[in-house]
């Protein structure tokens, strides 16, 4: 099995080619989301998030929060970049700042051999913003990657592979809204005229892929204190840095 | 002189103190048990990338901007850009319009949206949880895995669901990729295996 980061030139060869065979199958064309929204990242897939997710955990009073990045991966081996610093902010002020957040860390171990720290939730070591510094508090978690990790009554965590989440037509949300398209690669031009509606039955053109995800789950009362207000909230997103 | 004989020529206890010095770095650099690589509180991490809410960069922000609002805090996204911010109602007003899209629904949009942060009111009822469903239902809100963002995101654009008097735009409230493509775990870490 060959296991690696595709670039999206490789990437696009790649669902070019499934394209055909599902053709001549008779399936239909496998065509290639914030996955690769920018040059950069389409370049270096491990520092492009492509999709956070909040949703109510195991038991009520729980609460799971889940980045992922790296999409798309074909096979099954691939690493955390260490040399980043992957957080997940909240903003339980209201304010449109972070009032705590998880720093989620990687070593530089290859695959199964790779080890997650992850520190939070905690206020930010730099304060709010655009830069940030690591905090040398104790970690809440660390291990393995793709494996689970922490107590399922206080912060759970799993790093690692898992099949991308994310189900959309993207081959023909890049044909109706072409400025979106990629840089590079086959979708970076225009393959057959210019669409302006979606085909039925669409295409989950990202479902033969695998992205790397964090997921922490751990007590609402956590990230909202004890408020039992049904207004009580909290905002989420993430953010990678270098 | 050669290796043979440099290394004959060296003192034993030097060559014990390289080979310990070897061993030493070897160790070090093989140990995974130290978790702790990259953890220098002195290191100034700077932010490339940022995601909240799916699909408001990637459907209503031009790809020129993607990179300004990666490098952005939510603080910044109800900011001009004249001000340094990434103006998202600004976005939305400029993306909705080009459709033809009504006021109620471009200043709906930019009301939720902005700032851009998947908001969860986490002390209300777990069966109501889903995407705005905050703003639209009173619900729990967040993002499930099942949550089809994408028809939710596109028929608040081109549908009637936040202006009755809208029209429809056929054809543009679907991608028509259900949820049923996928199958979540319902227990930790809920995302699917990897595909082979």
């Amino acid at each position: 099995m060959r296991n690696r980061y595709l670039t999206r030139g490789r990437y696009l060869s790649i669902l070019f080619a499934a394209g055909v065979a599902a053709s001549v199958g008779g399936i239909g064309t496998l065509l290639a989301s914030d996955h690769q929204d920018t040059p950069e990242v389409e370049l270096n897939p491990r520092m492009d998030i492509n999709d956070v997710y909040a949703f109510p955990g195991s038991s009520p009073d729980r609460v799971a929060l889940v980045l992922t990045t790296s999409s798309p991966i074909a096979g099954q081996t691939a690493s955390f970049d260490p040399d980043l610093l992957y957080q997940i902010k909240i903003d339980n002020g209201g304010d449109a700042n972070e009032d705590l957040v998880f720093q989620i860390t990687f070593n530089n171990g290859v695959g199964s051999a790779q080890q997650v720290r992850v520190v939070g939730p905690i206020p930010p070591p730099a304060g709010p913003g655009t830069v940030s510094t690591l905090s040398n508090t104790t970690p809440v978690v660390e291990g393995a990657v793709n494996s689970i990790l922490g107590s399922a009554t206080g912060v759970q965590v799993f790093a690692g592979l898992r099949a991308d989440p994310f189900f959309i037509d993207l081959e023909q949300f890049f044909n109706i809204i072409p400025d979106r398209r990629p840089s590079t690669g086959v979708l970076s031009t225009q393959t057959g005229p210019a669409q302006s509606s979606f085909r039925n039955p669409g295409v989950d053109t990202l479902r033969p892929f695998n992205c790397l995800a964090i997921v922490i789950e751990l007590p609402k009362a956590q990230l909202i204190s004890s408020s039992t207000s049904t207004d009580a909230k909290f905002g989420v997103w993430a953010t990678i840095s270098r | 002189m050669n290796f043979t004989r440099l290394v004959a020529a060296t003192p034993k206890r030097a060559i014990a103190s390289l080979i310990s010095l070897g061993l030493v770095a070897t160790a070090a650099c093989n140990d995974n048990s130290a978790l702790l690589t990259g953890v220098n509180t002195n290191r100034q991490y700077v932010q490339i990338e940022r995601l909240g809410n799916p699909l408001v960069s990637e459907v209503f922000f031009p790809k020129r901007d993607h990179g300004l609002d990666n490098t952005k805090s939510p603080i910044d996204d109800t900011q001009p850009m004249t001000n340094r911010g990434t103006d998202v109602p600004g976005h939305i007003r400029a993306f909705a319009s080009a459709f033809g899209r009504s006021e109620k629904i471009i200043t709906t949009l930019g009301s939720v949206l902005a700032p851009d942060e998947l908001l969860v009111f986490p002390n209300r009822a777990p069966a109501t949880a889903g995407w705005l469903t905050w703003a639209l239902a009173n619900g729990y809100g967040g993002r499930k895995l099942t949550d089809d963002v994408v028809d939710t995101g596109l028929t608040a654009v081109f549908g009637n669901i936040l202006d009755p008097a809208a029209p429809v735009i056929a054809g543009l409230t679907s991608d028509n990729v259900p949820p049923s493509v996928r199958s979540f775990s319902p227990s930790f870490p809920y995302l699917e295996s990897p595909r082979p």
